[in-house]
């Protein structure tokens, strides 16, 4: 390669080069990657993959499917997709804070069956009018997420301990001592679960008639989807945002330049416990009415495939949330309608991460081999 | 107090050798949050392999078991090349591709269960049935008191770990290799300057430490359930490697953690048996031995010294 300018005459290349779109363009190959190793896989068992991906849009309501029951159609599909996707846009928010900060919150998980057991214990079993119980749910989730994010934060800031292993042990204690209260007071006989919150306290409302419709209505969307813009807000214009991600891009030159790391990364693990709690109350206290114990939810830990998929950028995530929620919700719908089992759809999850963690290597490779004009085209040889 | 060390014992071994997979990986610079996917992966061939090939070996054949255990390690192996794939081959982050490589296991190996079970013996279910692992019990030291419960009704694969773990200790601080290893972990720049392949000495170790993990992984599913499910899935990953981080990366003290562990989960579960709590009160059994890794951690973490180069990406034209 001794042109001044390496050009490729591969297509890929040209598409994938271009700097100004690979925000976009590399996310999207990774998507397709996985989808074809997806294909391959639906191939061999013997089924049609083009027909599986389609009953997957049409479970999730971005398609229509051949009939319907009473009252359900393609905008109640699609409302129930955007009511699983409310706990998840903000849990994968809450990874991508920490992120930023150089930290990965491996325990969202944890911190989301913490604030969703607090509000479904204080609020949930409380008589209070949906006025005041709605607001105190999501202040409750809030606050008891900080706790149990800033707690991962302290022990990293003063006793150097991982925050991948404080966590992951956080939230096996959070996990059994839950289960532990559930079954000992909170527990409904009949399902084996937590009791019922009230529908007063209930974050997602339930048979909202629209039209010939009745649907479900989760209200907290608006309120993630504020956030993220919010997010971005706050980490591209503030101070602390600025200082946050310092942080996570060089610690020590961070800390040369007078800003406090330790303070920093706390605070940071703090901001995405909360995100964390809030995602736990739409979860257990709006997606569902009611707490499985002892398990902790996969939400959790699918939140950081998709934080990794939107890049860790709030307005990102807004959509690669919306991809792997509509690809797990469609997948009761595929393996109903095509025959292909239901794992399948946690499958092509953790295809879609793995080409993802390839992305930067993608585009290093992509970008050594020049399909576009870039300022150190010449100092290769 | 017998059952305490009999199953404290069989809880902690296969622990220690999923840990000293983890030493290997960490002390080549490769953080290694992926042993809890590799150990299942590795339960998962083996338990293929167990009710692929068992038939073939008669009903109460042994040399089965001991093969399975064989084949656990390789497939341990061969998943563990996607992670040093994905950290070395193509610089991603190391955690996020230990993450991702838990998750692909996890969900790769429960479609693949349930999918062979359904397509090859034609029955609905999302687990492989083993053989029992064979107890032992060595007749003239089991009747010492207390200590003698170390000999007694121990499942053979106890023995077999701690060769494994001799042997592992022997090449990782007697050997060329294991100090090239050691060394690619705390100065890589060194090792290359030596003439020595930086990136095919961490493959090796990661590769080896699926391995480890995979034989691990192949022992829980024997002990815990005697099947292959995604029970085998419970965490066992994670707590070796806070054992190791808390045994500082030295093999006796990662042997001690892994025994505290053993212990305390035994120790616990006779507490609620031997005070006739109701079966809930497992629960808060149950986390005896994570808060107990927490309290450790906050107190031995603060003069823990991690591989100097543990988790960059070696990049041979950086000083």
């Amino acid at each position: 390669m001794k042109n001044e300018q390496p050009k490729s005459r591969n297509p890929l290349v040209i598409v994938l080069g271009n700097k100004r779109w690979q925000f976009i363009t590399i996310p999207l190959f990774a998507i397709v990657c996985s989808l074809l190793a997806i294909s391959v896989i639906i191939l061999l068992v013997g089924k049609n993959p083009l027909v599986a991906f389609q009953s997957l849009l049409q479970g999730s309501g971005f398609l229509p499917k051949e009939n319907y029951s009473a009252y359900k159609g393609m905008l109640t599909d699609f409302m129930d997709t955007l009511d699983a996707l409310t706990p998840m846009l903000f849990a994968a928010l809450a990874v991508a804070v920490a992120f930023k900060a150089g930290l990965f919150n491996i325990g969202v998980s944890g911190q989301m069956l913490l604030s969703g057991f607090m509000a479904t214990v204080l609020v949930g079993y409380s008589t209070l009018p949906a006025g005041l119980a709605k607001p105190l749910v999501l202040l409750v989730g809030i606050v008891s997420g900080a706790f149990a994010g800033g707690l991962i934060g302290v022990l990293k800031y003063r006793f150097n301990i991982n925050e991948v292993v404080s966590a992951i042990m956080l939230n096996y204690i959070f996990q059994y001592i839950i289960s532990f209260f559930i079954n000992t007071r909170f527990v409904d006989p009949v399902s084996r679960q937590s009791r019922n919150v009230s529908e007063a306290a209930r974050l997602t409302l339930m048979n909202v008639e629209v039209g010939a419709y009745k649907m479900r209505l989760p209200i907290c969307i608006l309120l993630a989807l504020l956030l993220a813009v919010a997010l971005q807000v706050f980490l591209s214009k503030t101070k602390q945002g600025y200082e946050l991600k310092a942080v996570g891009l060089n610690p020590l030159a961070s800390k040369y330049a007078g800003i406090k790391v330790g303070g920093n990364m706390v605070f940071a693990l703090t901001l995405s416990g909360a995100l964390a709690g809030l995602a736990g109350v739409t979860y257990y206290l709006g997606y569902f009415q009611s707490i499985q114990p002892g398990t902790l939810s996969s939400l959790g830990f699918d939140s950081i495939a998709v934080s990794l998929l939107g890049n860790s950028h709030p307005i990102g995530i807004v959509f690669s949330s919306l991809l792997i929620t509509a690809i797990s919700r469609g997948s009761t719908y595929m393996s109903s309608t095509v025959g292909v089992r239901q794992e399948i759809a946690s499958l092509v999850t953790g295809m879609i991460l793995l080409f993802s963690a390839c992305s930067g290597y993608i585009r290093y490779v992509v970008n050594r081999s020049g399909g576009h004009k870039n300022k150190k085209g010449g100092k290769q040889a | 107090m017998t059952t305490v060390i009999i199953d404290g014992l069989s809880y902690a071994l296969p622990l220690l050798i999923i840990a000293i997979g983890g030493i290997y990986s960490e002390r080549s610079g490769i953080t290694n949050l992926a042993l809890e996917g590799l150990l299942g992966f590795g339960a998962f061939t083996g338990g293929l392999f167990v009710v692929l090939f068992g038939p073939l070996f008669g009903v109460n054949s042994q040399a089965v078991i001991y093969l399975s255990l064989l084949v656990a390690m390789a497939g341990g192996a061969v998943f563990a090349m996607l992670h040093a794939l994905l950290c070395i081959g193509f610089k991603a982050n190391q955690v996020i591709s230990g993450v991702v490589i838990n998750i692909v296991s996890l969900a790769l190996t429960g479609f693949l269960t349930s999918q062979i079970n359904s397509s090859v013996f034609g029955k609905p279910s999302d687990k492989f049935m083993l053989s029992v692992f064979p107890r032992v019990t060595v007749p003239g030291l089991s009747k010492i008191p207390v200590l003698g419960a170390v000999f007694t009704n121990f499942y053979m694969f106890g023995p077999i770990i701690l060769v494994l773990v001799l042997v592992c200790w022997y090449i990782l601080y007697r050997t060329r290799y294991g100090m090239h290893l050691r060394a690619c972990g705390d100065d890589p720049q060194a090792v290359d300057t030596a003439g020595i392949n930086v990136n095919k000495t961490r493959f090796g170790a990661v590769v080896f430490s699926g391995a480890l993990s995979g034989f691990g992984g192949m022992c829980f599913a024997y002990s815990i359930s005697g099947t292959f499910s995604a029970s085998v899935y419970m965490g066992a990953g994670y707590l070796a490697i806070a054992a190791l981080i808390f045994g500082n990366w030295k093999t006796m003290p990662t042997f001690a953690a892994c025994l505290i562990f053993g212990f305390a989960r035994s120790g616990a579960y006779e507490l609620v048996k031997g005070l006739q709590l109701s079966s809930s009160f497992s629960d808060l059994a149950m986390t005896l031995p994570y808060i107990l890794t927490l309290l450790l951690l906050i107190f031995f973490s603060k003069n823990n010294r991690a591989p100097r180069a543990l988790g960059e990406i070696y990049d041979k034209s950086k000083r």
